[in-house]
Parts: C-alpha cells; sequence; structure tokens
C-alpha cells in the first residue's frame, strides 16, 4: 500500500515539476561562429552543431541538408530581388531617349519597362536557378506578408496579367524600339547606325549573377547587345547609385533587398520605390511618374487616407501603377533554409528566419518522438562571424549574428508575432488605445481595445521633451502652454509580474529601468548633454516630430499614458510602440548597468556609440569583453562609493535600491567576468571572444510557464485540396465544387481563417469572376457557381483558383485547377 | 580630390545606411521624406566619421597636401603610431589598430612559426641527407614529389577536413579551440594543439617538398666547389666535410632564409587561415582589404616593413659573426 502512495506521490510530484518548468526549455544553449556556409553544414552533419541560425541558400549545401537523414529545414522569406533600371530620361516630354553620351536608352520607355515582366519567366528563375529556394514575386509588396494577403484578389487578377509571355514582349519591345527610331537589321537593333548595347550591372555574390545571365540572354535573343558588367556590391554601387544616371554608367541593375521582420503595411514602398522622394541619390532623382499616380503613392507612404476601405483602393491603384511603370521589375522573393537537428524545434520568423525570431529562446527545444518538448539539454548553434562589433544595450553591435543571443539574454514587454508580425503582449495586461476619429487603425487581438474619438488632448503634466541642462523632463504645460493634441493616446496597462522579474545578476525590475531608457533617449541626442552623442541626434529629431508625451498615471500596478501622431494600420502595432520597457535597441539593460557606462562616457574614456567612440578617439564601449571592461569596472567602484544615482532628479524617486544593484552588479561582474545583465530566459554564462563562442545559460528565475509561446511553434499555412473538381463544366448550370482545407491533415480551424476566396481567370488570364467560398463543415469549403456565371463564361479552358488567407500566418495558401468549357 | 576607392566607400555607405533604414521597423511609421532626410543625415555623419569629408591627397598647397588623409597616414605609419581601424573591432572590442594586430599574431604566430620551422628543418635535415645519396631511389623520389608543392597549403587543408573531419571525424574541422572552449587550461592548451594539427599538416604538406628539393640543389652545387673536392680528396671524414665544409659556407644563406621565413609566418596565411577559420593576422588581412580599411592595411604594411628592416639589419651582424670572410669595420677585402 505505500509502495502505492510512494508511486502517487512521486508521480505527483513529477507532474508539477513538468508543469513548474519555467523560462527557457533547455538548460544551455552554446553559439559559435561558422562563417563558412558549407563548413557549418558537414559540422552539423558530423554533429557538432544542431542548428545554423545563418541562412542557407547555396543549391549544393542545401542537397546536403536534405540528404542527411539528421537535418531537417525551416525557410524564411525576408530576401527578395528585382532588375533596378535607369529610366533617364523618364519624363515622357524629353526625348529622344538617350543618354548624354548618345547612347539609347530603351528603358526610359515605361512600356518596354512594362514588358520586361512578360519576357521574363520567374518560374524558371525560382525553380531553375533558385532551385526552388525562392518564390516568384511580381509586385512590389512581399508575397508572404499581410499587404499582400489583403489584397489576395488584385494581386492574383496582376500576377495572371503578367504572366510569362515572350510573345507578347517581344511584339511590345519591338513596337516601341521602332518608335524610338530604331532599327532591326539581321536580327540585331541599331540606333543612328549603332547597335544598342545594354549595360547591365550583374552582381556576382548570390543567384543575381545567374539571374543577370538569364535576363542577359533573354535580351540578347531579342537583338540588343548586352555589356555584362559583372561585381560585387562594392564595384557597382559607384555606378548605379551615385552616378548621374544621364551619364548612362549603366542600363540595368540586379537589385536585392532584405528585411529581417514582417511588415504589416508596405504601403510606403510604391513610394520609396518609385518616387524621387525614396532616396536622395542620382539614381532616384532621375524617377518620373504622373502627378495622379504621384498623388497615390504620397497618399499611401503617409498615410493620408480615412479608412482601411480606401487604403485597399489606394493600394490596388498603387499595384497597378507600379506595374505600368515597372521602374523595377520584381523577380523573386529568396526562401533560404535554416537547418536544424532533428528532435530540434523552435518558432522561425517568416522574414528573420531563425537569427531575426524574437522567440526563440522561448521555444528552443528538443522534442520526444511525439514532438512534445523535453526538459533540458544542450543546444549549439553555429552562426556566422559573432563580435564583429562591441555590445552595448543602448548603441553596440547591430550585427544580425550577435543580435540572436542578445535577443535571448532580454524580455521586451511586447514581441512580434513571427507568423503576421502582429505585437503579442508579454507583461503587459491590456492597451487601450484612442485614435482620432477618422484614421484608418484596425484590431486584431483581445488585448488592445481600441476607440475613436473625436479629439485627443494632453494633460499638461505629461513630460514631453527634455531639458539636457537642468537634467528635468519638460512637461507639455511648460513647451506648449496653448495646449496639445495628439492623433492617439494609449493607456498601457503593465503586468504585475513585471515589477516582481528579476534581472540576471538578482536586481528587481523597477521603474527606474524603463525611465532610463526614456531619459537616454531625450539626453544623448541634447547637445547640453554630458553624453551628446551627434549620432543620436538624426534618430531623436525624426522621433520627436511624431512624439506627443507620456505620463506615468500609476507606478503599481504600472500604467502608463503615452500620446503620438505616429499612425499605424494595427491598434497592436501603436500599442507596442507605446510600451516601452527596457529592451533598448541593441539589447537589454537595467538602469544601473546603464549608468555606468555614462559614467564612463561623460569622462571621455568609452563612448556607447561608433561614432562618438571615433570622435573622441577613445574605445567603444563593450560590456562582454576587452578594454572597457577595466573602465566599466572603475566606474562602478566610483558609483558604488558615490551611490551614484543618474539623473536624480527623475530617478532618484525610483531608484531606490541603487547600493543594491551596484553589489549585485559588482558581484555578477566578479562571477562571470562581464557587465552583460538581461532579463530573459538565457543569461550570458561566458564569452570567448577569440574562439569567437559564447554559452547561454537557462534563467532559474525566469518566471513564465516554458510552454507560453509554444503555440507559436510552426506556422499553419493551410493546404487545399479540391475534392471531386468536375472536368468539363457545362455554360448556364450550377456547380457545386467542394476544397478541403487542412493543415498536417487536420482541419483548418474556420475561426483562424480570414477569408476563402475564388478566382475564376480565362484563357488569355484575364479575371472573369470572384467570390466567397462557403463554409459546408469539417475542413470544407463550397466553392458555388451559380448558373447564372456559368451561363458567361467563354468556351476553352477555364482556371479556378482558390485563395485561403489565414488569421495566424501572413502566407495565403492559393491552388487552382482548369476546365474545360464546351 | 578623394580618389575612386572613395568613392566607392560613400556609394557603399549610402546604399548600406538606405537598406538599414529602410528596413528597420522603427521607422516603418515615417514618411518618404523623414525617411530620406535620416538617410541623408546619418550617410554624412558616416562620411565624416571616416573621414571621407577630407581629401585623400593634395598638391595645391603645402598646407592642404599636410591636412591630407594620404600625409597622415604617412606620418603615422613612419611614425609607427597605427591609429583606429575605420571599420574592424578586435574581438574584445577595441578600435585600436594596435590592439587588432596585437590580439592576432600571437595565433598566426604560433601555427604558422611552427608550421615554419617544421618544413624548415625537415627540408633542411633531408636535404642534407638526400644531398649525400645524389641518384639513390630517394633522391630520385624527392624530385618527384617536387611539383606538389605547387598547390597551396589551403588546398591540402580542404583535403584533409575532408578526410580528417568529415569522413573519419577524428580532428575538427577548423577554429581556435572545442566548441565550448575548455576551462582547465592545460585542457584549453590541448585542444588549440588539437585544432593546429590539420592546418599545419596542410602548410607541411605543401612546402617540404620544394623545400626539400631546393636545398638539395643547394647543398649538390656546394657540394662540388672545388674547395670541398680538394678536402674530400683529402681524406677529410664525411661528416666533418658536411659541417665545416659545406654547412658553415651556407650558412648565411641557410639564416637568411630562416629569418625571412620567420617574417613571412607573423604576417599569417590568407586563404588557410580562412579555411581552417583561424583568428590569424590572414583573416584580419582578407577582412580589411575586403572592406577597404586602409588603417589595418597600413597598420600590416608598417608592421612588416619594419619587421623586415630590423630583421635585415640583425642580419648584417649575424653574417660577420659566422661568416669569417666578412668583416666589420674599415677592412679591406684582400
Amino acid at each position: 500500500m505505500w509502495r502505492k502512495g510512494l508511486i502517487l506521490v512521486a508521480a505527483v510530484l513529477l507532474g508539477i515539476s513538468a508543469f513548474a518548468r519555467t523560462g527557457a526549455w533547455v538548460d544551455e544553449v552554446i553559439f559559435f561562429s561558422e562563417p563558412d556556409m558549407a563548413k557549418a553544414i558537414e559540422r552539423m552533419i558530423a554533429g557538432e552543431a544542431d542548428l545554423y541560425a545563418y541562412s542557407v541558400d547555396d543549391i549544393d549545401v542545401y542537397k546536403k541538408i536534405i540528404e542527411s537523414p539528421d537535418l531537417y529545414t525551416v525557410s524564411a522569406y525576408g530576401a527578395y530581388t528585382e532588375l533596378t533600371f535607369n529610366p533617364y530620361p523618364a519624363d515622357p516630354n524629353v526625348t529622344p531617349k538617350e543618354f548624354k553620351n548618345g547612347m539609347l536608352n530603351p528603358f526610359a520607355v515605361p512600356r518596354i519597362r512594362e514588358a520586361m515582366n512578360w519576357l521574363i519567366d520567374r518560374d524558371y528563375i525560382v525553380k531553375e536557378l533558385y532551385k526552388g529556394l525562392a518564390i516568384p514575386r511580381y509586385l512590389p509588396i512581399t508575397p508572404t506578408f499581410p499587404d499582400y494577403a489583403r489584397l489576395l484578389v488584385k494581386a492574383r487578377e496582376l500576377e495572371a496579367k503578367y504572366a510569362h509571355n515572350p510573345e507578347k514582349a517581344k511584339e511590345v519591345i519591338f513596337a516601341e524600339m521602332e518608335k524610338l527610331g530604331a532599327e532591326l537589321v539581321d536580327g540585331k537593333w541599331y540606333y543612328k547606325g549603332q547597335p544598342v548595347t545594354i549595360i547591365f550591372l550583374i552582381r556576382v555574390e548570390d543567384v543575381r549573377k545567374e539571374i543577370g545571365d538569364y535576363v542577359a540572354g533573354l535580351l540578347e535573343e531579342l537583338g540588343f547587345q548586352v555589356d555584362r558588367r559583372y561585381g560585387v556590391s562594392r564595384d557597382l554601387a559607384k555606378c548605379w547609385i551615385f552616378t548621374d544616371p544621364a551619364e548612362g554608367c549603366f542600363h540595368i541593375y540586379t537589385g536585392g533587398w532584405i528585411t529581417t521582420s514582417i511588415s504589416r503595411d508596405q504601403g510606403g514602398n510604391f513610394d520609396f520605390f518609385y518616387t524621387k522622394r525614396g532616396l536622395g541619390v542620382p539614381l532616384w532623382q532621375a524617377y518620373y511618374v504622373e502627378p495622379e499616380v504621384d498623388k497615390v503613392f504620397k497618399k499611401l507612404a503617409y498615410n493620408d487616407y480615412s479608412t482601411l476601405e480606401e487604403r485597399q483602393e489606394l493600394m490596388e491603384k498603387a499595384l497597378e501603377y507600379a506595374m505600368k511603370n515597372s521602374v523595377r521589375v520584381w523577380l523573386a522573393n529568396e526562401a533560404p533554409v535554416f537547418p536544424m537537428r532533428k528532435g530540434l524545434a523552435m518558432a522561425v520568423d517568416l522574414a528573420g528566419g531563425a537569427y531575426g525570431s524574437w522567440l526563440w529562446s522561448y521555444t528552443l527545444r528538443w522534442t520526444d518522438e511525439e514532438g512534445n518538448p523535453v526538459e533540458g539539454g544542450t543546444v549549439r548553434i553555429a552562426i556566422g562571424e559573432m563580435f564583429n562589433e562591441p555590445w552595448n544595450a543602448v548603441a553596440g553591435s547591430n550585427w544580425i549574428y550577435d543580435m540572436m543571443p542578445i535577443r535571448g539574454t532580454g524580455m521586451p514587454v511586447v514581441l512580434p508575432d513571427p507568423f503576421t508580425g502582429l505585437a503579442r503582449p508579454q507583461r503587459v495586461e491590456k492597451a487601450e488605445v484612442y485614435v482620432q476619429e477618422g484614421l484608418p487603425v484596425g484590431k486584431t487581438l483581445d488585448w488592445v481595445d481600441l476607440q475613436f474619438v473625436d479629439e485627443i488632448q494632453v494633460p499638461a503634466d505629461a513630460w514631453v521633451d527634455w531639458d539636457a541642462e537642468a537634467q528635468q523632463f519638460i512637461t507639455v504645460g511648460e513647451k506648449y502652454p496653448e495646449g496639445l493634441t495628439a492623433k492617439v493616446k494609449v493607456v498601457v496597462h503593465y503586468d504585475p509580474q513585471l515589477l516582481k522579474d528579476k534581472w540576471h545578476d538578482g536586481s528587481t525590475f523597477s521603474v527606474a529601468d524603463i525611465l532610463m531608457h526614456y531619459i537616454l533617449t531625450f539626453d544623448r541626442g541634447k547637445e547640453a548633454s554630458a553624453i551628446f552623442d551627434e549620432s543620436a541626434k538624426p534618430d531623436l529629431d525624426a522621433w520627436l516630430e511624431y512624439f506627443r508625451g507620456f505620463k506615468i498615471v500609476s507606478e503599481d500596478p504600472l500604467v502608463i499614458e503615452y500620446y503620438t501622431d505616429s499612425i499605424e494600420l494595427d491598434a497592436e502595432t501603436i500599442a507596442a510602440n507605446a510600451a516601452w520597457d527596457a529592451f533598448y535597441s541593441q539589447g537589454p539593460a537595467p538602469w544601473h548597468a546603464i549608468a555606468i557606462g555614462i559614467l564612463a562616457e561623460a569622462a571621455k574614456e568609452a563612448a556607447f556609440s561608433s561614432d562618438k567612440a571615433d570622435k573622441l578617439g577613445v574605445e567603444w564601449m563593450s560590456y562582454i569583453a576587452g578594454p572597457t571592461l577595466d573602465i566599466l569596472k572603475k566606474y562602478l567602484d566610483k558609483a558604488i562609493e558615490e551611490n551614484y544615482i543618474p539623473y536624480s532628479n527623475v530617478l532618484g524617486k525610483y531608484a531606490t535600491d541603487a547600493a543594491e544593484r551596484y553589489q549585485n552588479l559588482l558581484k555578477w561582474y566578479e562571477e562571470k567576468g562581464h557587465f552583460w545583465v538581461g532579463n530573459g530566459v538565457f543569461y550570458l554564462e561566458s564569452v570567448d571572444t577569440v574562439a569567437r563562442t559564447l554559452t547561454l545559460k537557462r534563467f532559474e528565475n525566469y518566471a513564465d510557464p516554458a510552454d507560453k509561446w509554444l503555440g507559436f511553434a510552426e506556422p499553419k499555412i493551410a493546404e487545399i485540396d479540391f475534392v471531386g473538381a468536375p472536368e468539363i463544366l457545362e455554360p448556364g448550370t450550377g456547380v457545386v465544387i467542394p476544397v478541403n482545407i487542412t493543415f498536417k491533415g487536420e482541419p483548418y480551424p474556420p475561426e483562424e481563417i480570414d477569408f476563402v476566396k475564388y478566382l475564376l481567370f480565362d484563357a488569355e488570364g484575364n479575371l472573369v469572376d470572384v467570390g466567397k467560398a462557403e463554409y459546408f463543415g469539417g475542413p470544407t469549403w463550397n466553392v458555388i457557381l451559380s448558373p447564372e456565371l456559368t451561363a458567361k463564361l467563354p468556351s476553352g479552358t477555364v482556371k479556378l483558383e482558390v485563395a485561403v488567407s489565414s488569421k495566424v500566418v501572413a502566407i495565403p495558401s492559393y491552388k487552382s485547377i482548369t476546365f474545360i468549357v464546351p | 580630390m578623394g580618389g575612386y576607392v572613395d568613392n566607392i566607400k560613400k556609394a557603399q555607405i549610402t546604399e548600406q545606411i538606405s537598406v538599414q533604414v529602410y528596413q528597420n521597423p522603427a521607422y516603418q511609421s515615417y514618411t518618404t521624406e523623414e525617411l530620406r532626410k535620416l538617410i541623408e543625415q546619418k550617410v554624412a555623419l558616416e562620411i565624416k566619421r571616416l573621414g571621407l569629408d577630407k581629401p585623400f591627397i593634395r598638391f595645391d598647397s603645402l598646407y592642404g597636401f599636410f591636412h591630407s588623409r594620404a600625409f597622415m597616414y604617412l606620418i603615422n605609419a613612419l611614425t609607427l603610431s597605427l591609429g583606429r581601424s575605420e571599420h574592424i573591432y578586435s574581438s574584445s572590442g577595441s578600435k585600436q589598430v594596435w590592439l587588432i594586430i596585437k590580439e592576432r599574431l600571437p595565433y598566426s604566430v604560433l601555427l604558422f612559426t611552427t608550421a615554419s620551422l617544421l618544413v624548415f628543418f625537415a627540408s633542411l635535415y633531408v636535404a642534407l641527407i638526400l644531398s649525400r645519396r645524389y641518384g639513390s631511389i630517394w633522391d630520385r623520389l624527392s624530385v618527384a614529389l617536387a611539383p606538389l608543392s605547387t598547390a597551396p597549403s589551403w588546398f591540402y587543408g580542404i583535403i584533409l577536413i575532408l578526410i580528417f573531419a568529415a569522413i573519419l571525424r577524428l580532428l575538427p574541422f577548423g577554429g581556435l579551440v572545442d566548441i565550448p572552449p575548455p576551462e582547465n587550461r592545460i585542457m584549453y592548451a590541448l585542444s588549440v594543439l588539437k585544432h593546429m594539427v590539420l592546418p599545419l599538416l596542410g602548410w607541411f604538406i605543401s612546402g617540404i617538398f620544394v623545400g626539400v628539393y631546393s636545398w638539395r640543389t643547394f647543398f649538390l652545387i656546394y657540394s662540388s666547389e672545388d674547395y670541398v673536392e680538394m678536402a674530400r680528396a683529402k681524406g677529410v671524414p664525411g661528416r666533418l666535410l658536411e659541417r665545416r665544409y659545406i654547412l658553415r659556407p651556407t650558412l648565411p644563406t641557410i639564416i637568411t632564409s630562416f629569418a625571412l621565413m620567420l617574417i613571412a609566418a607573423w604576417m599569417g596565411a590568407i586563404i588557410t587561415e580562412s579555411v581552417f577559420n583561424w583568428p590569424g593576422l590572414g583573416s584580419l588581412y582578407m577582412a580589411a582589404i575586403s572592406q577597404f580599411d586602409t588603417p589595418i592595411i597600413v597598420g600590416l604594411t608598417v608592421i612588416y616593413a619594419y619587421l623586415l628592416g630590423v630583421t635585415v639589419f640583425i642580419l648584417d651582424i649575424v653574417y660577420a659573426i659566422v661568416d669569417p670572410r666578412i668583416k666589420v669595420g674599415g677592412g679591406t677585402a684582400a
């Protein structure tokens, strides 16, 4: 009997123990540098690494991963490629379309640029050049980001319109070339007796080399002479960015862009990529768009619309205009993979991949055969070059290789959803977002309460600026005696747990940690400050254009009000921007760790930023290694001696535990040999900057259960299957076409689906009809084609495409079938 | 006047900052005008930080020349004031060129001095033996194997990695120490030694055959000198003949070769270090060249130049000691 009892107690204890796991799933994470991608994979196969946190885009390396029985991959979609054209002279009234040297520029003609969309076979690029590690991209918006899902119907319509059609491309280009006065002689184009030469700048670092050769080949087939100029970024940048386009330094350049986080509003892309306003460099100044197009692009960039419906209309128009302008022809969204050892899992960001994931540290885990998390263990992560720059939270290293471990040591109060980019609360209970009536803001998640109001008055006692001489905040009443209004007010109710959370050195989180972040944002950009930094000023000035004030409403529980004129489409993003914490731009830090840096910078012995370090001729501050550790230690001793509280006029009230905190930091430094103190699920145990490796260990005092973020382990990309679709569609008869929408064989929950739409295209690729599918039950949705609709269908082949937009993942799914209409 | 490289640098700065600002979610709500202004301000600051707002070289006036960057580089180089790098940091986070070099130097010295010493003495020893057995099967074999040295050490390195790391899994792929690094110092040192095996072997295979061939030929030439033949005819024993009549007069050449080899070893090996992910001066050189980090390139070159100068100076003294034919002072040749 007692044995049974003992077993019962043990089982209960085990159950409690399993339930009680907090923070990270694994006990230890070891990062090490392995800049060579091929060698990194060999090391994974040899069992020396469990994850390669840098993207693999080399097809030979990818094959090795696929062949290995121990590895698997996950994909991300942050980078994209395009063809950048030199449109000089883009103004339709300027003729002839020649550079100053007399060379013809066919790409000054929008119709020729537009025709390049038909000439290029994006499927070929994706399948043959990228070998499947990319998806086609036709539009200036990313096909895996939320705007694409919002504009799915228009996007698919345009993609059908601009599908590969070399005959049409040839027809348009030939007609336009003749209009330009060029002659086709023996299959070669001549202009004023000279062959028409296209100067093509081709980047060689990646697949753009093959893309360049492919496009050059297509142009040569059309009769152009192509001067292929190969080079890396630095070889070509001067020509395409800095040289006056009128000089004719180039016609086409293989461009590439990267984004490491999901952008939920790509409305500004049109203004940035197609108008003179985009960049103040010569190439952009050669851009030309019609005034009515310019108006649409500008409205989208400046959020100059009142409703989301109006934005939708503007976006649809902008997409059409952009394709007609085609000063850029979009080619592919790269889909590099991140290899992992089987049995290892983590949330990978759809844009940022493994290294850009904010949830990696919370979700990294070993799993059993059923896929359930296993507690403990060590994970070895190979990554590119680490420690290229010093680590400090304020303005330290911004290298993606460093930022991954840095993020693991911090705890932002709000985190981005890795699959939709929507902000989700970590230490915020709720946020009330008040928006001025008529502004286009919506909300998706329950933690945000969105309300529209007529006017938002900023209270006179809210802090709106900083007096660096007096070391005091300036209130709205002082700066704007006539009063101040804002477009948005956010009331952030922090989770009470925040003020109980521990920093890695044992100090307790306090309001002073958040206030230090505010103060430093102001103080470093103010000329009167002892730590003024010229490089911080542009950011501060730009931020102040929108900032309208903040106020601490309650200290415990912590509630703040935040006022701004900055508008985002999602109330969640607005709330996230208002919910300040102690995670600076380059990492987490408690106020007392920042304080010793302030002393060092004020004494001109080290500096937070690279710019200031260069200006002073001192070292850039590193909290983890190098000569500045001794400097920081010196100022820690000074801070202990003087019980130093920076900005005591403000922080004095909140930093009541200064002595205890400094002692904690001293003990931490003596134990660990560095000053990197965070509050995330991992702490920095050791660093070897020469061997380029570091070890993170699980922080046992982290409060949240380990399974808190497990729901974000895998993107739920919908799978579509047509069930029993007819092969022949009789005109005038009604048809119901069932479609199964699933994820991993299970029905996709209908409450997680934003919409299921169908698109009908005729044989020419023209959109004939659009409609919504109806939910039937289980995994099944029905596409219902009425007799009236089928009666209108032209005879021939008709394509039916079903598109699914999910609420929980930004990537839409689509699948098509074809029918014969007799 | 900024020079072509300055223009390349400015274009690169503009491109990089534009992409950084454009992709930064913190600026997502900014208008295009504000983004552009921000980019322009950041570009201007970076250009100023790198000194690209000052001319590289000017000849229009003396003042202009003395205030140009080229002149400052020259003065810094001559005074061994190596200054600060433009982009590259030491692993510990310092921008002092001297500290960056100092951090990397020991690892290059450790690996390549060891490798060079091994190659040098092994080839010298084998060459001496072979020169005594001219025409033997071993001698012919050494001649036949000499072309193997046309392949660089990194080539052998890749093959060795493939065999010993990827297939046999006996030795590491590269790097300095095991991951995580052992905490015990002895274990740390042993781990470093283990990581040195493959690059050493690569370097050794690449250097030994040509080394043996060159020294063997060198000794053979000296072996047929008249005074050696005379001594041999007089019945001087083989060992004594080798030591006194061949090695001694060739000592200045051997020492010169040894000294120059040591200096070359201190500069590391650009590709070999990259293949083995070895944190030495070679990989630093590569990074500096690819990033146009002039102060680092100048620093490395200057140190090499000074080392060369000092070595030649020391060699002059050593020659006088080891070679009785060389006199110090105003003696006249007989």
